[in-house]
């Protein structure tokens, strides 16, 4: 046999065996938590035990947080969607329009998932009466804060006023050398948001309103952006932060306060290379207010499971609905979410986990957790990039805080008009 | 002495002969040698250059399942949308900087490498080792040094006095465009340089002694000899690095992502912005096409260059 007739044949092995390993798996999962380092063992110890109990493989495809709305979006044009993926909460209406999401009420029935997940859970992947997904894990973003700079800087209490917390930020600035008082979010388009959004809601101003209305061009987003322009100016907050920053300068010892979800707990027992040990210093708050009886508010949060099928149509017997039914079993939510330091989602393991100290302090410093106004659009990606690009214009120097609002509702309407007119 | 048919029938053929002779089975060779490289292009260059042009006349956003035909809308929508200007402009400055920038210091370090002394045989391999790294890792390394806390930049000018406080240099639009253009010039100084090295390897040192003998010093040496001799491959690297700096994109995404702001949004970062960050395919498809076209005047350029034999 000649190196021809070898290479032909060798070839034509691969291409008979390639579709069979292809298939290998009985359904595939696509998820950012598999690409953190810091969990993906977490996923893979979920995965792993299916297998034991189901019978069934799991492909797992793994892509970073930020990448993986364009990997959906690609692979939905291209008709290679996963069986199952997972969203941040944000993004479900970029993508209730692809005709391949299974509303899950048609799979479980709506009565059921009722009578199983936490209300507030589920209406994360609630889109106009369709359940177009799960929640996996859930919380709120909210302010969280480092007690040993805290003791540093000769804070005895968290602030719960605004005025307080600039105080308690000017004592780290001046009594923690090389720190970063507040780790506010001054690069990334989507951190940025966050931040803004909140600050915002504190000084009683919206950005767009229940209605699709754009309303930031108001004194109180003036007052929020001017507040956080401030922090800017007096060394409170630095440039070039994004949320992974803000994580690592908290794990160091070189940060006091930032805004992240309960999940942030298992990224600073990372960074901070002290693994549990650094559970003692952080310190889940409530966002301060404008003035004291205020109610201080944090946005909502989660991670949700879609699942896409050939028009939609899916039966819970499906690998896939197997695997959605496991993950939301009392075994898995009474570990996976603790494990990544968030709340489960389902009644009865709420119930299991009501006693872990971490997740009571969160709750109770989430006060008003309200659904993030923009990420509630399908045309959030642009919103969210102008709010980025406007916000860190002011807070860069280059453009003043009015101009920044004004040019900010005039983007903001464009965009919403648009995004009308498309749908 | 015997004689030559001219009667070509008169000569015995043989069955296995090509037709139309040894010069048309070479071109049957040839364009069988060019098939798999005709099929790679099409499938990953023409095809989706086309069905970008297509896109170019639809609607096609995310909230739409199929995509809507509206003609030259978005090339009108274009002609009034300032961002996509500013990326024109910012594109264009850009690719000024980087291409004189890399010009200035390729030539540079290929007069320094054409210099005999110890070790350049050492120097000159290490020389090409920003060639050899990949640049979206030579994009996260520069990324460090311009870092604010911990960047060796601001170390090194603490270090010397010149300035007092760590600058955000990346959180400046003039920062973060002087960022992204030494980036890509280190990048690219080892193409440039071994195109120059080539060039210099070939002047004549007689004609330089012999200006030096008429008293020229060094820039009269450069400027009257150097220079001109140089001259062909002084238009081939401008047009090069004009062609491949029009293209940049990931250098720049991964050091700045187009910011601060807007500030180093090049047009290859806005097309992929409104693709792959808005999902905007027909906007961005449109905004690609005139990207195109406007790596049309170096590329044409470039291959009469290169039918003409220069």
């Amino acid at each position: 046999m000649n190196s021809i007739t070898r290479l032909i044949g060798t070839a034509a092995i691969a291409l008979a065996l390639g579709p069979g390993a292809v298939k290998a798996a009985d359904l595939s999962f696509m998820s950012f938590t598999y690409a953190e380092e810091a969990n993906k063992a977490i996923v893979q110890g979920v995965l792993d035990d299916f297998q034991k109990t189901d019978k069934l493989t799991v492909e797992p495809l793994g892509f970073a947080w930020g990448d993986m709305q364009k990997n959906i979006f690609l692979r939905a044009r291209s008709k290679t969607l996963p069986d199952i993926a997972q969203l941040s909460e944000r993004w479900l209406p970029t993508f209730a329009s692809l005709d391949n999401l299974v509303d899950l009420n048609t799979v479980y029935g709506k009565d059921k998932l009722e009578a199983a997940f936490a209300p507030d859970a589920l209406a994360m992947g609630d889109i106009n009466g369709k359940q177009l997904a799960v929640p996996l894990l859930s919380g709120s973003i909210g302010m969280v804060a480092n007690k040993e700079v805290l003791a540093k800087a000769g804070i005895n209490e968290a602030p719960k006023t605004v005025d307080d917390f600039k105080k308690a930020l000017v004592a780290v600035r001046d009594k923690v050398p090389n720190s970063v008082p507040y780790t506010m979010a001054t690069k990334n388009n989507g951190s940025i948001l966050i931040d803004f959004m909140v600050w915002n809601w504190v000084h009683g101003g919206r950005i767009i309103d229940d209605a699709g209305k754009v309303v930031v061009d108001s004194q109180q987003s003036r007052d929020a952006l001017n507040f956080m322009v401030s922090l800017m100016k007096d060394r409170l907050a630095a440039p070039e932060i994004d949320r992974p920053d803000s994580r690592r300068l908290m794990g160091q010892g070189a940060s006091a306060f930032y805004l992240d979800a309960p999940q942030t707990r298992t990224f600073l027992r990372d960074f901070s290379g002290k693994g549990e040990a650094f559970d003692a210093n952080v310190l889940p708050m409530p966002t301060p207010v404008l003035k004291a009886g205020d109610k201080p508010v944090s946005v909502q949060w989660g991670h949700l499971l879609v699942q896409f099928a050939a028009g939609g149509k899916a039966k819970a017997d499906d690998p896939a609905d197997k695997f959605l039914t496991y993950l939301l079993s009392d075994k898995v939510q009474t570990d996976l979410p603790l494990k990544m330091s968030a709340l489960p989602v389902t009644k009865s393991a709420r119930e299991a986990v009501a006693s872990d100290a971490y997740l009571k302090n969160w709750s109770a410093a989430t006060g008003d957790a309200r659904r993030n106004e923009v990420g509630i659009w399908s045309n959030a990606a642009e919103l969210t990039q102008i709010i980025g690009e406007e916000v860190q214009g002011a807070l860069l120097g280059q453009k003043s805080t009015d101009d920044a609002v004004k040019s900010m509702q005039a983007r903001l309407t464009t965009s919403m008009e648009k995004a009308k007119k498309s749908e | 002495m015997a004689v030559i048919e001219n009667n070509l029938e008169a000569y015995p053929v043989s069955p296995h002969a090509n037709r139309g002779g040894l010069k048309a089975g070479q071109s049957r060779m040839g364009l069988l040698l060019l098939l798999p490289a005709a099929i790679a292009f099409s499938a990953v260059i023409l095809y989706p250059f086309l069905s970008a042009l297509g896109l170019s006349l639809f609607e096609f956003t995310v909230e739409m399942m199929e995509p809507r035909y509206i003609g030259f809308e978005n090339f009108a929508k274009i002609a009034s949308d300032p961002d996509v200007w500013a990326a024109f402009w910012t594109t264009a400055i850009y690719v000024t900087l980087t291409t004189l920038g890399t010009l200035v210091a390729g030539l540079g370090w290929a007069l320094i490498m054409n210099q005999p002394f110890a070790g350049r045989g050492v120097l000159r391999s290490l020389s090409l080792l920003p060639w050899v790294l990949p640049s979206t890792v030579s994009a996260f390394v520069w990324g460090w040094i311009f870092n604010a806390r911990y960047g060796v930049l601001n170390a090194f000018l603490m270090e010397l006095g010149l300035i007092d406080f760590p600058q955000a240099w990346l959180s400046t639009p003039q920062g973060a465009m002087l960022a992204v253009v030494l980036t890509k010039v280190w990048l690219s100084i080892p193409l440039f340089m071994s195109f120059f090295l080539a060039g210099l390897q070939n002047l004549d040192k007689e004609q330089i002694d012999a200006a030096r003998v008429d008293g020229a010093g060094n820039f009269a040496v450069l400027r009257d000899h150097i220079l001109p001799h140089l001259r062909p491959v002084l238009i081939i690297v401008v047009v090069l690095g004009v062609i491949g700096n029009l293209q940049q994109f990931d250098t720049v995404y991964a050091l700045t992502g187009g910011g601060p702001v807007r500030a180093t949004t090049v047009l290859s970062v806005e097309v992929y912005r409104r693709a792959f960050e808005q999902w905007d395919i027909g906007y961005a498809s449109a905004v690609g096409v005139l990207w195109v076209a406007s790596l049309l005047p170096p590329a044409f350029l470039y291959l009469r260059m290169l039918v003409k034999g220069n």
